[in-house]
């Protein structure tokens, strides 16, 4: 049947609404380059959707959990073998990305009869400073985007994800510290969980507050931290809400 | 478990499924002048572990250099220090600090105490042909903080060049300075006023300093503390809140 090329393509556009509607429950993760660091944050089950992956190098992703488990796990190989047989300087994004799991994700989403990667995500690399962070928005099929600084959020809607990252865009820089900005974030986790407007029709702010506090249900807020200074190679933290005082 | 079975969370299973295992044996009909790395040495102090080296490299009767960094930092909690021939004992150290990041990160836990200091015996065993042909011959200490306790508690280990492992009580050295200093150290912690453990780290690292120089009078392997030339000691310490580096400008302030 798939021998076809246009049975092909009817079963890879076939696959890709499958995995759009399995993503639809997912949890948006996010992530915003600070003047100290890079603050990623998500809210799960512990430690299911925040990650170290090397030194400088962070993941966060929604969907299944052994997927992203997958992700991580190829992620955090490559990256030791390179870091071991070159040297950990030599270690990064662009090309754990571009030449390792792009091309893989892409594999696995074309090959129709295996099961597809139900997992979006963001990989952030730390720079040496703000407009030097890195940060890959990747998607299920291997296509990704990049940017330096600013913030990535994940979510399963376009639309959604990119109202909330312009209206992040413009609140952190008004609110730059770790913890106001984990707040904003959280902010936004709930207005995209709850499938509101970030324009006209955008909750106050004390809805929100109250808002994500309410919709955490019991789950963590996973947060991870990369440090801008530190005297250690590994500059990754996994932080605790209560240390940022939320 | 099958053999070919890689094993979770362990980088050399990892190495070896790409073919980069990092410590094969290699035949040779004669050994060539190795560089040697002496003198380290370990010893509780008040606050935790102090483990110091000098930073002397030698090849037969040269001096190859004086700054060479025998103390390694594996990683937050765990330390090396190396004696013996510097090639394989850097591939050591950067074999266990890759594995045990590796563990960490992969497993979302880490490494327990004593499957670190397991895993040094263990590329100590792989090195037992280039033991046996007298190349590449290397008898560390390793010193660790022990999470299961509260509150953490660092310890200092010792082997032998086949891969076996002893806790040190008190202190640990090694290196062809290391019987001077041990000597030293029994004394101390017998007679001596205050005893190594009852140290705080100013008296620690003057102490460790001392026992450096004094070692450096019998043994021309082992590079002594000359302030005038800016050479100090490399030393680290370890405490339940993990590893720290006594750079040379407190070690200056420290010996004053």
């Amino acid at each position: 049947m798939t021998e076809e090329p246009y049975r092909w393509l009817e079963a890879v556009a076939n696959r890709r609404e499958y995995v759009r509607e399995q993503l639809k429950g997912g949890t948006p993760v996010l992530a915003a380059s600070l003047a100290d660091g890079i603050l990623l944050l998500g809210v799960g089950g512990g430690q299911s959707k925040v990650f170290e992956l090397f030194d400088r190098l962070a993941l966060a992703g929604l969907g299944h959990p052994a997927d992203i488990e997958k992700i991580r796990q190829a992620a955090i190989d490559a990256a030791h073998v390179e870091a071991f047989t070159r040297a950990p300087e030599d270690v990064s994004l662009r090309r754990l990305v571009g030449f390792g799991l792009g091309p893989q994700l892409k594999t696995n989403f074309e090959q129709i009869y295996s099961a597809p990667l139900l997992v979006e995500s963001l990989l952030a690399e730390l720079g040496t400073e703000p407009t030097r962070d890195l940060f890959f928005r990747l998607h299920f099929d291997g296509s990704y985007q990049t940017q330096f600084g600013g913030v990535v959020v994940v979510a399963s809607d376009a639309d959604a994800e990119a109202a909330a990252k312009k209206w992040l865009g413009e609140m952190i820089p008004t609110k730059p510290g770790r913890a106001e900005a984990a707040n904003l974030l959280l902010q936004a986790w709930w207005i995209l969980s709850e499938n509101k407007p970030f324009a006209e029709g955008l909750p106050d702010e004390a809805a929100r507050q109250a808002g994500w506090r309410a919709g955490l249900k019991g789950r963590d807020i996973e947060i991870g931290w990369l440090a801008r200074e530190g005297l250690r190679p590994a500059r990754y933290q996994a932080l605790t809400a209560s240390e940022l005082g939320l | 478990m099958s053999h070919s079975q890689p094993i979770a969370g362990d980088f050399l299973s990892l190495l070896a499924e790409h073919r980069l295992a990092p410590v094969t044996p290699a035949a040779s009909a004669a050994a060539p002048v190795q560089t040697q790395a002496t003198t380290v040495f370990g010893f509780h102090y008040a606050e935790g572990v102090l483990m110091a080296g000098d930073r002397r490299a030698t090849a037969g009767n040269i001096i190859v250099t004086d700054r060479v960094e025998k103390i390694i930092e594996i990683d937050a909690t765990s330390v090396l220090a190396i004696a013996g021939v510097p090639a394989t004992a850097f591939e050591m150290a950067r074999v266990l600090q890759t594995s045990f990041e590796y563990y960490r990160r992969s497993q979302l836990q880490p490494l327990s105490l004593p499957a670190r200091v397991r895993a040094l015996a263990r590329l100590l065993r792989e090195n037992l042909p280039m033991t046996m042909q007298g190349i590449g011959i290397v008898v560390p200490l390793f010193a660790g903080v022990d999470q299961t306790v509260t509150p953490p508690e660092p310890h200092i280990y010792f082997y032998d060049p086949l891969g076996a492992q002893f806790q040190a009580v008190g202190y640990a050295a090694s290196g062809s300075g290391s019987g001077t200093i041990r000597s030293i150290l029994s004394f101390q912690e017998n007679f001596g006023e205050p005893k190594p453990s009852q140290m705080n780290l100013r008296e620690a690292v003057r102490f460790a300093s001392r026992l450096l120089s004094t070692a450096s009078e019998f043994d021309s392997a082992t590079g002594g503390i000359n302030p005038a030339t800016e050479t100090y000691a490399t030393i680290k310490t370890l405490k339940a809140s993990g590893l720290e580096t006594i750079t040379d400008a407190q070690q200056k302030e420290f010996l004053r």
